[in-house]
């Protein structure tokens, strides 16, 4: 479902076993207990030492307490997360998950601890900053006062105490800043995308917090009071020497401690307030690490291991189902059909919103919010979890334990039917959760193990299988486009590049003159290039996003055995899926090859001078990065580069552009679905580019220009100044030759 | 309950015009190059009508026969796919060629062959030529009633129900088993095979039959039993004309276009 329904949806009763139940932590008891049942010792040597560590608990009548609350968190932390490792594990192995061990720990490093995906929201990149260096910083003080306290090192004296005061108040001062920046988007900002599936855990977490850090400064700032401001008092009636020049390093709390001289509270009262205070900071301390077990805030574990477990590999590859007629299950039906890291990332999803705010799918409110297509599937494992380890363990029918079907029932068809594989949710999703090999896996369950595959998605399937491409329909042949062209060459190995053509590029009619543009620049540029011709077939690409693995591997076998035997070495494709799938995926069928898209051809050939935009093209334009061009594969800058040395073209770019570029709609194989839902996701891309007032707008994918074509109608319906969808070869050709409109 | 579909490999339907040739000397279709040939639409249809009836009974067998050459396997094995129990492939010289009477005669010889069959499923016409006489022609030959053009058919306490399109909607008819029942485009489209099925499908053996086998006089059917005789096949040209109505104003032109209209005695 998309967000738009589920706020629809919100006050009709839940459908019938709708909601799986909420896990409960039964027998949570025995995990603090483990950890309790370790604490004598500890606690005997406290009960000794009490006297040397007045200083560090200061005013605190049974510090030993504090270790009682320590074990029985570990504990807590032990059991809670062996009960999600036991969950992870009824999951499949994980192929290949300890390769590339260096690039994994850079992951984690840089996108764990370094937080790059969070940045990309500036607001929450700053707000998540302050508030995760104020718990490392805080921890680490934390750290120091009990090494202090319990080992024979001392090292808070001096110099270094002031400047620990100092650095403990400036954290703990950030830490406040960052609560205040996320109530004030939870509470008060009219913003939603938290919102979307918010739990009464949310406020805990984020009020706990801010507690914590007040009651700390409050601990602090009555401690300096009766001390450092004013000398304390001992029982015996003598004075302690004041020492507010040690109080200032307090900053923060000085500042209240001075504020408190208004009141002029007793010595007697302050000790009271910090006695109280004193314990709320601990008990709340402990009590919001507790949290780790139960809630999101485990992220903090799971979001740099996940991280760390996150693919080295291309994103746009999707995995291969090796030994494919030996299955008994085809992709994913059942939740322990996923590997483990798939399991496991479940657990590292915090509920941001930031996948589902990119979605094209839900953006269009059509039937999918990845966001809660993760927290469904990790309700449900939470559900049929226990059941299924137990079956397990006694050699029972582990496919029959659920009574709901995961695909289907938990995660709807049309959800997983909406995606365009697009993959803005996996470049948004700040805890790396791979979003798009998930769907498509209950995908392939949908089509090679179900038969369940939306009409128009069937049409496209049959026709590849029979007739070797996805156009049903068609009139034209693969040669069509050579008709008025006497001198394009045949590949026979003896030349330098393939040029893949490539379905689209060679049977939709408005994607022939694209085809042409590029012939007549590669020809003009003086490559050594030829094509298939008929004996093009499609490449799998479609079927494969279709979850149609097996025909996928055989159209891709076979092609693969077609370029080895006739000496492919170079290929230059029209289509940036067909780049995707020669340059990512053909490797796993052992075809390598050098590949490059025609953006990144024609670029390099105007960069050498092959090629030369002589003449002023006198356009306004827009850029729209094709999904499979950009975000998978990475390549932003050849065709801008293009557009930007053609004279008289001035470029504006939409408001979502590069890796944040919003899906044209027909990814994933919805070039050949109905779409369900409010809006076609082309209408909203094409208003976005008649947003920047461009006159034409300009990509790079056979896709994207027949969405634009559709679109564009739709949402000027005047054709007068409708905005004109081209590709970068056809833009490129006006310049070159000094046609107008690539004609 | 044991059914039969007849299933026939024809030239693909989608071939593009630029692409589909005919040799007229010897009055043949030239095979598109590249372009495989497919199994006709309707006879998918017409599994699926069989597949139904099976599922709801809970029991039965499917055979798919299909008259043709060794390619045809694809064809039988598109239907097994889809959930049918067993191919026949009826492929000898003598069978070769011929028309919809020597099709007919063929398919009931091979159906009379099978012994037990309790109803006969067929597209209501093959996608290549659009004869639309075997289905009938096979009752004919078995003396078994027949219902034509049906979008859905059911057993009903042991008569066959068919569901008919008619001129102006559609028709109910019950009759009594074996009976021949022929599927139209209405039923919907034909299912996606599970993979599973798939894989079932490739290991399954297709039988085939000769003439001989099916105790045929060779004279009787394929080329030389054949009673249709193709005069002259050729692809028809289409030439149009556009002449452009003169005048000032859209009035002007409009009593032009009336004045031609009526001169080439249209309006």
């Amino acid at each position: 479902m998309s967000v738009s329904e589920r706020e629809r949806n919100a006050e009709s009763p839940a459908p019938e076993g709708g909601r799986p139940k909420r896990v409960r932590l039964v027998g949570a008891w025995w995990g603090p207990a483990v950890g309790l049942s370790g604490l004598g010792l500890i606690s005997a040597i406290e009960l000794g030492r009490t006297d040397a560590s007045r200083e560090v608990f200061f005013n605190v009548a049974q510090p030993w307490a504090v270790y009682v609350m320590l074990a029985a968190l570990v504990g807590l932390l032990v059991y809670g997360f062996g009960r999600h490792a036991t969950l992870w594990a009824i999951g499949q192995p994980t192929p290949g998950i300890l390769r590339e061990i260096p690039m994994r720990v850079r992951n984690a490093v840089r996108l764990g601890i370094g937080q790059e995906k969070v940045r990309r929201d500036p607001y929450a990149g700053i707000m998540h900053f302050c508030i995760f260096s104020s718990i490392i910083v805080l921890t680490l003080v934390t750290a120091q006062v009990a090494i202090e306290d319990d080992t024979p090192l001392s090292f808070l004296n001096g110099w270094y105490y002031l400047f620990f005061s100092f650095y403990g108040d400036l954290f703990g001062l950030i830490g406040l800043i960052g609560v205040g920046m996320a109530l004030y988007r939870r509470y008060f900002d009219d913003f939603h995308r938290i919102r979307w599936d918010e739990r009464i855990e949310d406020h805990a977490i984020i009020v706990g917090l801010g507690l914590i850090l007040v009651t700390g400064f409050m601990v602090e700032s009555f401690r300096i009071y009766t001390t450092e401001l004013h000398g304390f008092v001992l029982e015996d009636g003598t004075q302690l020497e004041a020492h507010p020049d040690w109080a200032r390093w307090s900053f923060v709390s000085y500042v209240i401690a001075e504020f408190l001289n208004i009141f002029s509270p007793t010595q007697g009262h302050m000790l009271t307030a910090h006695t109280w205070s004193w314990w709320g900071h601990v008990v709340l301390a402990f009590g919001w690490l507790g949290l780790l077990v139960f809630t999101r805030l485990d992220h903090m574990i799971f979001a740099p291991v996940n991280a760390f477990f996150l693919r080295t590999d291309a994103p746009g590859r999707l995995a291969t189902i090796e030994n494919i007629e030996e299955q008994e299950v085809f992709g994913v039906g059942q939740i322990q059909d996923f590997t483990w890291k798939q399991l496991f990332e479940l657990d590292a999803c915090v509920r941001c919103g930031r996948c589902t705010e990119v979605c094209p799918a839900d953006v269009s409110g059509q039937p999918l919010s990845p966001m809660h297509l993760i927290q469904d599937l990790k309700a449900h494992l939470a559900s049929v979890g226990p059941d299924l380890q137990n079956a397990g363990h006694t050699n029972g029918d582990v496919r029959s334990v659920s009574p709901i079907e995961m695909v289907g029932d938990v995660i709807k068809d049309e959800t997983l039917w909406a995606c365009r594989t697009c993959g803005a949710c996996m470049q948004e999703c700040p805890v790396m959760i791979e979003h798009v090999p998930t769907i498509v896996d209950m995908r392939r369950y949908l089509v090679m193990n179900e038969a369940r595959v939306p009409a128009a998605a069937q049409g496209a399937l049959e026709n590849i299988e029979m007739r070797g491409h996805p156009w049903r329909g068609t009139m034209l042949t693969r040669e069509s486009w050579m008709e008025g062209f006497d001198d394009v060459p045949i590949f026979d190995g003896s030349q330098e590049y393939l040029y893949w053509v490539g379905c689209s590029g060679s049977l939709v009619e408005r994607n022939m003159p694209i085809t042409q543009s590029v012939f007549r620049l590669l020809r003009e540029s003086g490559a050594s290039f030829g094509v298939l011709g008929q004996e093009e077939t499609c490449n799998g690409d479609p079927a494969r996003r279709l979850g149609n693995e097996y025909l996928y591997q055989i159209l891709a076998m076979q092609l693969v055995e077609t370029f080895k035997a006739k000496n492919v070495q170079k290929v230059i494709t029209n289509c940036p899926h067909c780049f995707n799938t020669f340059r990512n995926e053909y490797p796993q069928f052992d075809g390598h090859f050098e590949v490059l898209h025609h953006t990144e051809f024609l670029q390099q050939a105007l960069d050498d001078g092959s090629l030369q935009p002589r003449h002023s093209v006198g356009t306004s334009v827009t850029y729209h990065d094709s999904c499979y061009l950009g975000r998978m594969n990475g390549v932003y800058d050849a065709p801008r580069q293009i557009i930007e040395v053609l004279p008289g073209v001035d470029l504006t770019e939409m408001w979502r552009s590069q890796s944040r570029g919003l899906c044209c709609g027909a990814g994933g194989g919805n070039m050949w679905q109905e779409e369900i839902g409010e809006r076609r996701v082309n209408h909203v891309r094409t208003e976005e580019a008649v947003g920047t007032g461009a006159d034409e707008v300009i990509s790079n994918c056979p896709f994207c220009i027949q969405m634009f074509e559709d679109g564009a109608p739709a949402i000027q319906p005047d054709e007068e100044g409708r905005i004109r969808p081209f590709d970068v070869a056809e833009l490129l050709e006006r310049s070159v030759f000094g046609t107008e409109n690539g004609s | 309950m044991h059914l039969v579909v007849c299933a026939k490999q024809i030239p693909d339907p989608e071939t593009p015009p630029a692409a589909f040739r005919i040799d007229e000397a010897n009055n043949e279709v030239i095979p598109a190059q590249g372009i495989p040939p497919v199994l006709s639409q309707f006879d998918g249809m017409a599994a699926e009508a069989a597949l139904r009836i099976v599922e709801a009974a809970g029991e039965g067998k499917i055979t798919v026969i299909s008259l043709g050459q060794e390619s045809a396997q694809a064809a039988i094995k598109q239907v097994l796919a889809m959930g049918a129990d067993e191919g026949i492939l009826l492929e000898d010289e003598a069978l070769q060629g011929g028309d919809s009477y020597t099709t007919a005669r063929t398919l009931a010889a091979a159906i009379e062959h099978l012994g037990d069959v309790d109803a006969v499923f067929c597209g209501r016409q093959a996608a290549d030529w659009d004869m639309g006489q075997v289905g009938l022609g096979i009752a004919e030959l078995l003396g078994w009633p027949s219902a034509i053009i049906g979008k859905d058919a059911k057993v009903d306490d042991g008569s066959m129900v068919v569901e008919r399109v008619t001129g102006d909607g559609f028709e109910t008819v019950s009759m009594p088993m074996p009976a021949v029942v022929t599927i139209s485009n209405e039923i919907g489209d034909p299912r996606y095979p599970k993979l599973q099925q798939i894989m079932q499908a490739a290991r399954k053996t297709v039988t085939r039959l000769s003439a001989d086998e099916l105790g045929l006089d060779p004279s009787t059917v394929g080329d030389a039993g054949a009673r249709l005789k193709l005069e002259r096949l050729f692809i028809p040209v289409v030439e149009g004309e556009v002449e452009l109505m003169e005048g000032e104003t859209a009035e002007e032109q409009a009593q032009a276009l009336a004045a031609a209209l009526r001169e080439a005695k249209i309006l």
